[in-house]
């Protein structure tokens, strides 16, 4: 295969890899704090994404500056979702914590489609006609600067829940929901506060998903939230670094294995593409994992 | 049976007459339904796909009850259909005998996915299911030569379309194969294994202590669950006279859950009950044109009810009965 081409897709790979860490970061932290599970947490990316066509479309300013926005936006709705769906459902058992999120996501995701219709929609960013070479080939600059912005996110990100108290009192809750009660921090507050940030990092997901110039539809987050799911079980539930690691594993090989198959497949004499096979990746990585390790690779003992 | 009047008693328990008098005029209401309404093709498609995903739903619930939620259903419903089908048309089989190897087909997958599953935890069984159900829809629209990709099979009607009112027969042939399949998860939740199910769902360690084969038993409500679901498949493609990979698609995972929510979890007449309601509500909705209205209040329905009603439509009379009875305390 042409080097050039194979670094394409690893870049490619580096963005959505990008992508997936956004959405797993915001999971685990909400896991983290209330042990609860949003699979609803994609449509969060497709409302984040819609928030910023629409900021984008009636300013037409700079697609970048309506990320901000549209996390706020984001954060907003998820303090409503945690304050009238998850909260009254805590502690009733996880299985209704799926079903909760499985009406969430009929909702929102028909509520959009009868709202802004299903017909995709795509921005050109301004950065789109940009593009730096690296040898022979090059690659659009909007790609660099979506990694970039990831990495200042995770970096403030990780400041704040090592640095601040704020910070500290949801790793304290994540830790022991009792102790971190009877030590004064106010456990509610914590909940409403970790599904905001997980909400603002899902919408940042969504806004910068719409920037590199991907389709957005109603349906767009379903997938890519499964996928963050996949990450955080692989890495390991609570831990930060492991969905980082398992997020970036998982973005390059889900753009690399079809390839490397199709050449495999070509040593025997067949062509045959595996394009196809991309999304469901994620899950075979998944099942292996769970079968050797029912409690994914660096996960906890206990839950 | 004892005839002491305690047994009796129970036997004859005002709940329990009330139950078995409402099915009775249940089932009298669905024989008599299409004389009724006379021959309405649209009427009995309706009823038909009714009927099919009550025994879906029926089969999803088994599995629910031993505490696993399946997000990935739709992998056993589309194998049974594929199965069934291809042998139907290949060997030249009856419809109605295939169905069975559809059956069979999905339980042997579902044993093979159970292995894995039985170990996990709620949200990870969830996942793995859900992620199974995807590869199953792509495997079958890759493989083209076998399954026809997404252009998908003919499949042969269950009662030939030549045969003058074969809807209306096709009606009677699905009631009497869902009132069969009722009976038996009956029998099933009623023995020893649905106390089992429901110990485990519980708490599966005291259950194993006490002497609960607990791997044993979530196996074979999976692989149950997986053969009726299977059958349904079969049966709704057998209907349709095709299969693609769309009829199978991500919600049809979805929608037992929303009838066994609506209908009342774990227990036997919830999803009939929940399947009902939310058909006949979609149907109707459907009529008024309204496409993505309808979902929109049937997510809102699925939200309410897990927070407010989290036992189903099943459980309203005895919580109205509650709070209506002097000496209320509010939970």
């Amino acid at each position: 295969m042409d080097l050039g081409i194979f670094i394409q897709i690893l870049i490619w790979g580096l963005f959505a890899g990008c992508i997936y860490i956004l959405l797993a970061i915001g999971l685990n932290l909400i896991f983290g704090v209330m042990k609860v599970v949003n699979f609803a947490h994609g449509e969060l990316l497709m409302i984040g994404a819609y928030a910023a066509f629409w900021i984008y479309s009636y300013s037409r300013t700079n697609p970048y500056l309506a990320v901000p926005l549209a996390m706020l936006l984001m954060a907003l709705l998820g303090v409503a979702i945690e304050r009238l769906g998850f909260r009254p459902i805590m502690g009733t058992g996880k299985l209704n914590e799926i079903f909760l999120s499985l009406g969430l996501i009929y909702l929102f995701q028909n509520l959009v489609a009868y709202l802004w219709t299903t017909n995709s929609r795509s921005i050109r960013s301004p950065y789109g006609d940009v593009a730096i070479p690296i040898g022979s080939i090059k690659l659009p600059l909007d790609y660099f600067i979506i990694i970039v912005i990831t990495v200042v996110f995770l970096l403030a990100f990780h400041l704040f829940m090592r640095r601040t108290i704020l910070g500290r009192a949801m790793r304290g809750t994540s830790q022991n929901r009792e102790a971190a009660a009877l030590m004064g921090i106010n456990v509610e507050r914590m909940d409403m506060l970790s599904f905001a940030l997980g909400s603002a990092l899902a919408g940042a997901a969504g806004s910068l998903w719409l920037i590199s110039g991907q389709l957005v539809t109603p349906y767009t987050g379903a997938i890519p939230a499964i996928k963050a799911f996949a990450i955080i079980i692989i890495g390991g539930l609570g831990s930060i670094p492991g969905a980082i690691i398992a997020g970036l594993t998982l973005g390059i090989a889900e753009n690399v294995v079809p390839l490397l198959m199709q050449a495999v497949v070509k040593l025997f004499g067949i062509s045959m593409s595996f394009t196809a096979w991309k999304d469901t990746i994620a899950f075979f990585i998944l099942i292996i994992v769970l079968v050797i390790r029912p409690t994914g690779i660096f996960g906890e003992k206990g839950e | 049976m004892k005839l002491d009047p305690a047994s009796l008693n129970a036997w004859f328990g005002a709940r329990k007459s009330l139950k078995a008098w409402l099915g009775l005029s249940a089932l009298i209401l669905a024989v008599l339904l299409p004389l009724i309404a006379g021959n309405n093709p649209y009427l009995l498609t309706v009823l038909i796909l009714m009927l099919i995903f009550i025994i879906y739903s029926s089969a999803w619930n088994l599995l629910a009850i031993s505490g696993q939620g399946s997000l990935g259903h739709a992998a056993f419903f589309g194998i049974g259909g594929y199965a069934s089908a291809i042998l139907a048309s290949r060997l030249g089989l009856s419809a109605l005998a295939t169905i069975l190897v559809g059956g069979l087909f999905a339980t042997v997958i579902g044993v093979l996915i159970g292995l894995t599953c039985i170990r996990l935890r709620a949200w990870f069984l969830a996942m793995v299911t859900f992620g199974f159900a995807i590869i199953v829809h792509t495997i079958t629209a890759e493989l083209s030569w076998l399954t026809g990709g997404w252009d998908g099979i003919p499949a042969k009607r269950l009662i030939s379309v030549t045969i003058p009112n074969y809807l209306l027969y096709e009606y009677y042939l699905l009631l009497l194969i869902a009132m069969a399949v009722i009976v038996i998860i009956y029998r099933l939740v009623r023995s020893k294994m649905g106390l089992a199910l429901e110990a485990i769902r519980e708490n599966e360690l005291e259950a194993k202590v006490m002497g609960i084969d607990v791997t044993r038993y979530k196996l074979t409500a999976f692989a149950i669950s997986a053969f009726f679901t299977g059958v349904a498949g079969a049966l709704e493609i057998h209907h349709f006279g095709y299969i693609t990979p769309e009829v199978y698609g991500i919600d049809i995972s979805f929608w037992p859950i929303i009838y066994c929510i609506s209908g009342g979890l774990f227990t036997l007449e919830g999803p009939i009950v929940g399947t009902i309601f939310i058909t006949l509500l979609d149907a109707g909705l459907k009529s008024f044109g309204l496409t993505y209205e309808r979902l929109i209040l049937i997510g809102l329905i699925l939200i309410l009810e897990v927070i407010f009603l989290p036992r189903g439509i099943v459980s309203l009379p005895r919580k109205l009965k509650a709070r209506l009875s002097p000496g209320h305390m509010p939970r």
